[in-house]
């Protein structure tokens, strides 16, 4: 017995069963290439509207086009659920200073603000 | 531990039980003979204080509820209390015997009506016993208020007139005690109402607010209840907070502005109602008709939704061919996944004194409550607010916690009665003849709560409340405040040159304190899931205030403020004898600490700046309320839609600072109401308002989304102060040093 046991023959092999993990909605998934990225790329080219006389119309297409994007990046919640998690998302620091630097990129920063380095 | 099915289960001693139930049968019952006679007990008497014996040693002191049961189940009440009263009331009450066997019946029927709260002491045996408890009480009321041709609040008033006859020099102690007894009887029979949770035995007609107004009127309560309200300063001293809770209990919950209608209009607003709630229906029913399939439900429609990078979307139903939008939302509500919500905290059950809910009267009702309401406003309401008033302040013995908040409330319904009351007399005179000039009434009624004590003791609370998430007591303190903000703005336009003089005084006082001004911000940004009647509360109140503020800075343009700010402790000493002149909480002060921060506080006058003041409500939490409040759209009054428009489009195009709207979710919201589904009825006047606004600000967002690609992100979140001003004006602040 005590040749078998150190063998660990005798013992149960115990298995534990992990769960799938479940896909999350957080910073790395929205900042990943699917997410804002994405977002910032594709509004550029797809979304254009119609302007003046047309604003009920411009804003399902703006609507749509948050949902279908939502929809790719995690399809499990509903539009209303989403955004509400990525707006608490938003909270976070990480994505406080990603959020300045995507508003710093449009600026015509260094030109204006710094005559000297232009 | 389990018992098995079919098996009874012992809900108190049997012992106990079979001791009660032996003196409930020897108390006396209908006799063999006459069968319609109650025949009282040898030893009755005897009998009824054994019974309340019980309930003290047995029941008080070892903090059950067994004998309330027990007396229940063997209906004490019905069958022998209420008999033996209208025995009494029978004979000519001048036999001590009898006399005194009644006084016994009100001694026990006081505590089994007394309203069953949950506190923090119970025990098994109260959760087991509340329902039936609940239950029984009911069964109580019903047999009190509606018992063939006897009256027993009549009855039970009668057993107390002659101690109430009694100047109160000479009362004694007993006496006091029994009219104690009395209103409190009374106080409880408004206090019951059917439990909504437990199953409903068609008692609720007979157990309504109706029913007891009804009954009230016809048995004299409110004649009684009049009397010792205007004479609350002399004679009945002690008696004062358990009249506030009748007077609590009677109005929560009432419709101010239907109860003042006559029945003509009253009639005609049901009518409206009535065409109201149909067209309602109809349009919910084309709506849903827009959509509906045309063919079979098996008819088996799917469509492709192409989407980037070749892949599509399956979406399946004839209806959504039609229509890109349909397609969308149907792809969304196929979702089976929710956001977890966060668990809703145990509310602590204060079930009796919810004033949130509206209570709907019949017509019978609202004529008694009305002429009720009429002759409180002109015989006792400044004689018992002022003198409650003073008892909570003085913090005496029978004031209770809850008193406070059923003192607000109160006010803030008979204040908001009296001002409708008012405009209802200005029409009735003008449609009758318009040249016979009558006389203005002054506002000397209701001067009771319109002075500087009550201003006092209404900001103290409202900051207690706010300091100790007290959040129902807010709620009523709130639209106290917003009540007298009102009344006195109506004041203003008073005909009389006093009243206007007066109204102007008050207003001075009410916005010189910039601490009143923070507080309302402070409240209002601070929502955060505390329910519907907060939120109604809150919102309201902001929207008054700013608007009656800004119209006031307009007609003084030189107004001032005092603003208490820190500074530091060496320029204190210079100035400290100014700032601590009629301070308003300087009397709070208990601790060495706070001795020192309210020390270095220092007051000074300012210049107030309204657009200054309006921009502090520009922020993100401050249009997180007012969105949570605008989500509740379909179930809003169009006088609560106009509150929301005003903020929103006072934050969008006077404050601009529209960017602050431009959030995925709010915008979506606001599509929603405009072009649903489940939209805003197109039909009433303010859905033109809404949708003028809505299209104006998706103008404006769709210009600066071009202007700024960046938003682009930002309409996903909350905004962040630092990005804010640039978003919306396209370059940084220009900041001044400020001195």
């Amino acid at each position: 017995a005590a040749d078998g046991s150190g063998l660990g023959l005798d013992e149960e092999v115990k298995i534990t069963k992990t769960r799938q993990p479940v896909a999350k909605l957080d910073e790395n998934r929205l900042l990943s290439q699917q997410g804002i990225p994405k977002l910032r790329k594709v509004a550029k080219s797809k979304l254009k509207f119609k302007g003046k006389g047309h604003e009920f119309s411009d804003a399902a297409r703006l609507l749509n086009f948050y949902q279908l994007w939502l929809d790719d990046l995690f399809p499990r919640a509903k539009f209303a659920d989403g955004l509400a998690i990525i707006e608490k998302l938003g909270h976070s620091r990480r994505l406080q200073t990603m959020r300045k630097q995507w508003i710093d990129d449009e600026r015509p920063m260094p030109s204006v603000d710094n005559p000297r380095s232009a | 531990d389990a018992v098995p099915f079919g098996q009874a289960v012992e809900v108190m001693d049997p012992d106990v039980r079979a001791h009660v139930y032996s003196l409930v049968t020897a108390l006396g019952g209908f006799n063999g003979e006459d069968v319609d006679r109650y025949v009282l007990g040898d030893d009755a008497l005897a009998c009824l204080r054994d019974i309340k014996r019980w309930l003290k040693l047995y029941d008080e002191k070892s903090n059950r509820m067994d004998v309330a049961r027990c007396l229940g189940e063997s209906n004490l009440v019905n069958g022998d209390l209420l008999p033996i009263l209208s025995l009494w009331e029978a004979s000519d009450q001048n036999s001590k015997y009898l006399s005194r066997i009644a006084l016994a019946c009100m001694e026990l029927l006081v505590p089994l009506t007394w309203p069953v709260e949950f506190h923090s002491q119970m025990t098994v045996n109260h959760h087991r016993h509340i329902p039936y408890i609940q239950q029984a009480q009911v069964q109580y009321k019903r047999g009190i208020l509606s018992h063939g041709k006897s009256s027993f609040l009549r009855t039970i008033i009668r057993i107390g007139l002659p101690s109430m006859a009694i100047p109160r020099s000479e009362r004694s102690t007993r006496d006091e005690g029994i009219l104690k007894l009395m209103l409190y009887f009374i106080r409880n029979i408004a206090t019951i109402s059917p439990n909504t949770r437990l199953v409903a035995e068609g008692e609720e007609e007979a157990t309504s607010r109706s029913a007891t107004i009804d009954a009230f009127q016809d048995q004299d309560a409110f004649a009684l209840l009049l009397t010792m309200c205007s004479n609350v300063g002399d004679d009945f001293n002690l008696q004062d907070v358990v009249l506030l809770e009748i007077l609590f209990h009677v109005v929560k919950g009432v419709d101010v502005e239907k109860l003042f209608m006559d029945d003509a209009q009253r009639k005609a607003k049901r009518t409206d109602e009535l065409g109201g709630l149909l067209q309602k229906e109809s349009s919910l029913r084309r709506d849903y008709a827009k959509s509906a399939p045309t063919r079979h439900g098996r008819f088996g429609t799917m469509i492709w939704i192409k989407r980037d990078d070749a892949k599509v979307s399956t979406v399946s139903g004839q209806d959504v061919l039609k229509d890109h939008q349909i397609a969308l939302q149907k792809m969304d509500q196929s979702k089976k996944w929710n956001k977890p919500r966060p668990r809703r905290k145990n509310e602590d059950t204060s079930f009796n004194n919810d004033f949130n809910a509206p209570v709907q009267l019949s017509s019978t009702a609202t004529t008694n409550l009305r002429k009720f309401v009429e002759e409180f406003l002109d015989s006792g309401f400044n004689v018992l607010f002022t003198h409650v008033r003073k008892a909570i302040e003085r913090e005496a013995d029978r004031v209770m916690d809850i008193n406070s908040r059923q003192y607000f409330y109160t006010v803030a319904w008979f204040l908001q009665a009296e001002r409708v009351r008012r405009a209802r007399q200005l029409q009735r005179s003008q449609k009758e003849n318009a040249k016979k000039k009558i006389e203005p009434d002054s506002f000397g009624l209701v001067a009771g709560v319109l002075n500087q004590e009550t201003f006092v003791f209404l900001n103290r609370s409202m900051q207690y409340s706010y300091d100790h998430k007290d959040w129902e007591d807010l709620n009523a303190e709130m639209r106290c405040f917003t009540q007298i903000l009102l009344t006195v703005q109506e004041m203003a336009l008073s005909p009389l040159e006093e009243d206007q003089e007066i109204a102007e005084n008050i207003q001075n006082r009410i916005f010189y304190e910039e601490t009143t001004h923070d507080r309302i911000l402070a409240i209002l940004r601070g929502y955060k899931g505390q329910g519907f009647g907060y939120l109604d509360a809150c919102t309201e109140l902001a929207h008054v205030f700013l608007r009656m503020l800004e119209r006031y800075s307009k007609e003084n343009i030189d107004m001032h403020i005092r603003s208490r700010r820190r500074s530091r402790r060496t320029k204190k000493k210079a100035e400290r004898p100014v700032g601590d002149e009629n301070g308003v909480e300087n009397d709070e002060q208990g601790s060495e600490d706070e001795d020192r921060v309210e020390a270095e506080r220092v007051s000074k006058e300012r210049k107030f700046d309204f657009k200054r003041f309006a921009s502090k409500f520009c922020n993100q939490n401050c249009v997180d309320t007012f969105f949570a409040f605008i989500q509740f759209y379909k179930e809003l009054d169009t006088e609560q839609l106009k509150r929301a428009h005003r903020y929103f489009y006072r934050i969008a195009f006077k404050q601009e600072m529209s960017v602050l709207l431009f959030r995925v979710d709010i915008i979506s919201l606001f599509y929603r109401m405009i072009k649903g589904p489940g939209g805003l009825d197109s039909s009433m006047p303010i859905f033109r308002e809404w949708e003028e606004f809505v299209r104006q600000l998706i103008r404006r967002l769709v210009k600066k989304l071009d202007q700024r690609p960046a938003l682009i992100t930002e309409m996903l979140f909350s905004k962040i102060n630092s990005t804010m001003f640039y978003l919306e004006y396209g370059h940084e602040r220009q900041t001044l040093s400020t001195a």
